[in-house]
């Protein structure tokens, strides 16, 4: 450590060594203690616009502030229990994506599968009784449809 | 592309920031990625003061300042699941990230013409004590906003940010060289600014340097 070392760490560093360059802290406080008179004319001067520029509190961030913030953040989405393991909804949110569009199609699915169930066997019910069923589909108005074939060929008109 | 969307790791390029040991908020970080509300309240009651700290004594006006940081937060929750921890030091990179949005502001401020003054909370009066006080903080503040803006980083980033002279220089993206002749500067003319207003010194003690020497040794970190 040199004198004019000393000077330019006081510079631009301040009197506070614990703001000064770590790599050279021990040095220039050995140096001020062996110089103490130097290093005192040196510090005296830095200490005193030091304490200046403390005098300036640092804002606070009012809780409006805190809560506006926070309020930014991606909202927190925990992975479905049950349906996906914790582990493949951690690692992969398309994973995530994929295993809700498979849940919404599988569902889909199943209710349309139950409707024409429900369909199919309340038109059954509601048709003829066992013994006298048409035989063809003409034969029964209530199952024909208008993509049916029709007997009538209107022939006699 | 303005600057705060310009790549503030790129400033590890000037003077090394590579990280001796772990980041300390790597782990909270992590967490943050996962969305995790305890980890998002943690990290804003971490980081907003310094935020708010930094931008208002860059740019002098509170309710600009509330904003940059409102905006450094929205850089995070983007950047959070990126983060890999050993390039930069998290909060390196934060500051670069706010001082980049601060520098857009002071930009565009310097391009439009300021109509008229901007409204003020009229404090009502102030007990003697909070009158000095209040004194004390605008001529502060003066003293550095009449600083150039470099100056002003600087010193704002080694004084009151305590940020080391290596992460310091990162984030500036200069030497440490550089960054001690932008400190030595600033203090001289802080200094100038001191002696141009005597009323809003501290009172100086009879040896001022007493606390910083043995039996006048300099304070440091095992002091505390």
């Amino acid at each position: 450590m040199t004198p004019d070392r000393f000077r330019a760490i006081v510079d631009a560093y301040g009197a506070d060594a614990r703001h000064w360059p770590a790599g050279e802290r021990a040095a220039a406080l050995a140096w001020a203690d062996a110089h103490q008179d130097e290093a005192h004319a040196l510090l005296r001067a830095s200490a005193q616009l030091d304490a200046w520029l403390a005098t300036d509190a640092p804002p606070q961030p009012d809780a409006a502030l805190t809560r506006r913030i926070i309020a930014s953040a991606p909202a927190w989405a925990p992975a479905p229990r049950g349906l996906v393991s914790r582990g493949v909804a951690a690692r992969s949110p398309r994973a995530r994506v994929w295993w809700s569009g498979a849940a919404l199609i599988g569902a889909g699915l199943a209710g349309v599968l139950a409707g024409a169930f429900v369909v199919s066997f309340a038109l059954l019910a509601g048709g003829p009784p066992h013994g006298t069923t048409p035989a063809t589909a003409s034969d029964a108005p209530s199952l024909a449809t208008s993509f049916d074939g029709t007997t009538a060929d209107w022939s006699g008109e | 592309m303005n600057d705060a969307e310009r790549d503030p790791d790129a400033a590890s390029d000037v003077a090394s920031d590579v990280p001796s040991e772990a980041d300390p908020d790597a782990a909270l970080l992590a967490r943050v990625a996962r969305a995790e509300p305890a980890a998002v309240r943690a990290l804003v009651a971490r980081k907003l003061p310094r935020l708010l700290a930094l931008a208002t004594r860059m740019l002098g006006d509170r309710m600009e300042a509330e904003d940059i940081a409102q905006e450094a937060f929205v850089r995070i929750w983007k950047h959070a699941p990126r983060w890999r921890e050993g390039e930069a030091r998290f909060d390196t990179w934060l500051h670069r990230v706010a001082l980049n949005l601060c520098y857009d502001r002071l930009r565009a401020s310097r391009d439009e013409p300021v109509d008229e003054l901007p409204d003020s909370v009229d404090p009502g009066p102030l007990p003697d004590a909070r009158l000095e006080a209040h004194a004390r903080d605008a001529n502060v503040r003066a003293a550095l906003a009449a600083l150039p803006a470099r100056q002003r980083e600087a010193i704002v980033l080694q004084y009151y940010q305590e940020l080391s002279n290596l992460d310091a220089a990162a984030v500036m993206g200069i030497t440490v060289e550089a960054l001690e002749s932008l400190l030595s500067r600033a203090r001289r003319n802080l200094r100038a600014s001191l002696a141009a207003a005597p009323a809003s010194m501290p009172a100086s003690p009879a040896q001022p340097a007493a606390p910083h020497l043995p039996n006048t040794r300099p304070r440091t970190s095992d002091d505390t």
